[in-house]
């Protein structure tokens, strides 16, 4: 297998509206006549390779969940080219996927499945994931009864749990508790130190600098500096103060 | 001889499908024996009211009028519920398709399998039936394998543009479920086709509803094996849906993150 690696040239990712100013698709926009579209990523380039941990930083709606939703296989771009080498572990969401009628148990075997593995290998995963999650009952009550941070820990270790090599996070690891928070600090250098990527969005810096060692500071669609962690962070705060 | 590359992925497919028919199973209708009860209940309170209707207020009982009720509410059941299911099928699933990739064309089929389930525990009503007006299964009851497999493959058929109007349009979804009962009452669902005479009997037969609900009544009711057109239309028509629809879904399905943007 070749290393794992993400790799974007020219990439972009195009939202359309109709006249109302309502997103719609492409097949729609072709029914819907008078409408506008607006580039959310637009000519961005990059290359990420084995053992990098990557933070993206930068203003609400500059593209940050967008391009993580592009590595997760949420989004496919509509201009340029992305490659993805290695399973994809992702947790965009506070919601991590979840069901909240079906209990902590039933959404983590759907889950595993949906992540690339086997209903058996999923099913067969499901007591080492609630002792991960340390949910314990709660792991057969509704997910709908939980609180965020429950919602987060499930929806990681299900993630952890399919043993990605691209870990992709979006601003929910900073719902999770300062316990569960080590954990995901610690399996993020795991993963890097066994040639895997973190990539992660937020705006908690010095959490993200725990596995981060380099940042892509994004600015309305497009990439504004990229380089040390520490470097574009006080770029982008000198120039946000 | 497909690759060992093919294999896999068909395995993966219908391990994606299985999952998520489950868990769509347990969220719709819950859990334990009293989804049994509620599958049952539906259609029979719904062949209880047409009963009524047709035998006290409209006065055409003709031939076992509840098992003629039954052979055209059962099949329109799955007809309506797989609409229903496959219009909220993504959104239902809106927190797994903003997370993660995975292969969500199945989504409508999976809707489709979930009523699938209720349907096949519907159809003890059919025998039910059989039993209470005591017609007796024929040779040509062998039939109704062909004449279930023809009724899904309409159902799923119809279960992706309703999903894409789901997605493109979900205002108009009370608007489409009036139209899908309008369906049940422009084919002979009340009283069967040979009751009716003239240009409705004609034009009822555009309704592919029509083949389906008198299939039904050949391989149950009369003993008869069902007309070729009554099969054969509702099955050409389900496989032009599925030809022109399922590759529409899956070009629309990467772009459905955009839309579900809160």
């Amino acid at each position: 297998m070749d290393a794992v690696s993400i790799s974007a040239k020219d990439l972009g990712v195009r939202f359309l509206f109709d006249r109302y100013q309502r997103a719609v698709t492409p097949a729609l926009a072709h029914l819907r006549r008078g409408g506008t579209q607006t580039w959310g990523v637009h000519e961005m380039a990059f290359e990420i390779g084995p053992g990098e941990g990557v933070a993206l930083i930068g203003p609400s709606g500059s593209g940050k969940t967008t391009v993580l939703r592009l590595i997760a296989g949420v989004l496919s771009p509509d201009a340029g080219r992305l490659d993805v080498n290695g399973r994809v572990g992702s947790l965009l969401s506070t919601e991590a996927g979840l069901l909240g009628l079906l209990t902590g148990r039933e959404n983590a075997a759907l889950l595993g499945v949906l992540a690339g593995m086997s209903r058996t290998q999923s099913e067969a995963a499901l007591d080492q994931i609630n002792h991960a999650t340390h949910l314990e009952d709660a792991f057969d009550r509704p997910v709908l009864s939980y609180s965020e941070g429950m919602k987060a820990r499930l929806g990681f270790a299900v993630a952890d749990h399919t043993e990605p090599d691209i870990l992709v996070l979006d601003e929910v690891h900073e719902a999770l508790d300062h316990e569960f928070r080590q954990i995901v600090a610690e399996r993020a250098h795991e993963a890097l130190s066994g040639g895997g990527i973190v990539i992660a969005a937020g705006h908690d810096h010095p959490l993200l600098a725990t596995f981060c060692s380099r940042a892509l500071w994004l600015t309305d669609g497009k990439i504004a500096a990229d380089g040390p962690f520490e470097e574009v962070r006080r770029a982008y705060l000198g120039d946000t103060a | 001889m497909p690759s060992p590359d093919t294999l896999a992925d068909v395995r993966r497919s219908w391990d994606v499908l299985i999952s998520l028919t489950i868990s769509d199973l347990k969220v719709r209708y819950g859990r334990g024996g009293w989804r049994l009860v509620k599958w049952i209940a539906d259609p029979f309170a719904l062949v209880g009211v047409y009963l009524v209707l047709v035998t006290l207020v409209l006065d055409r009982p003709g031939e076992a009028p509840g098992l003629s009720l039954a052979c055209a509410v059962i099949p329109f059941q799955l007809f309506t519920t797989t609409i229903v299911n496959a219009m909220s099928a993504v959104a239902a699933r809106r927190s797994i398709v903003l997370n993660m990739g995975f292969n969500r064309t199945l989504l409508p089929l999976s809707g489709a399998l979930t009523e699938t389930v209720a349907f096949g525990a519907s159809l003890l009503l059919l025998a039910l039936m059989m039993a209470v007006y005591g017609v007796a299964p024929t040779l040509d009851t062998l039939w109704l394998p062909v004449v279930i497999a023809t009724t899904l493959l309409l159902a799923v058929g119809v279960a992706y543009p309703a999903a894409l109007l789901g997605i493109w349009m979900p205002e108009i979804g009370s608007f489409v479920m009036s139209f899908v009962r309008v369906l049940f009452f422009i084919a002979p669902g009340l009283v069967p086709l040979s009751q009716i005479s003239g240009t409705a009997h004609d034009l009822l037969l555009i309704n592919p509803m029509t083949g389906l609900f008198e299939s039904y009544r050949d391989a149950l009711l009369y003993g008869d094996s069902p007309g070729a057109f009554e099969l054969l239309y509702p099955a050409a028509l389900g496989v032009v849906l599925l030809a022109v629809f399922v590759p529409l879904f899956r070009s629309e399905q990467r772009q459905f993150a955009k839309i579900m943007e809160p």
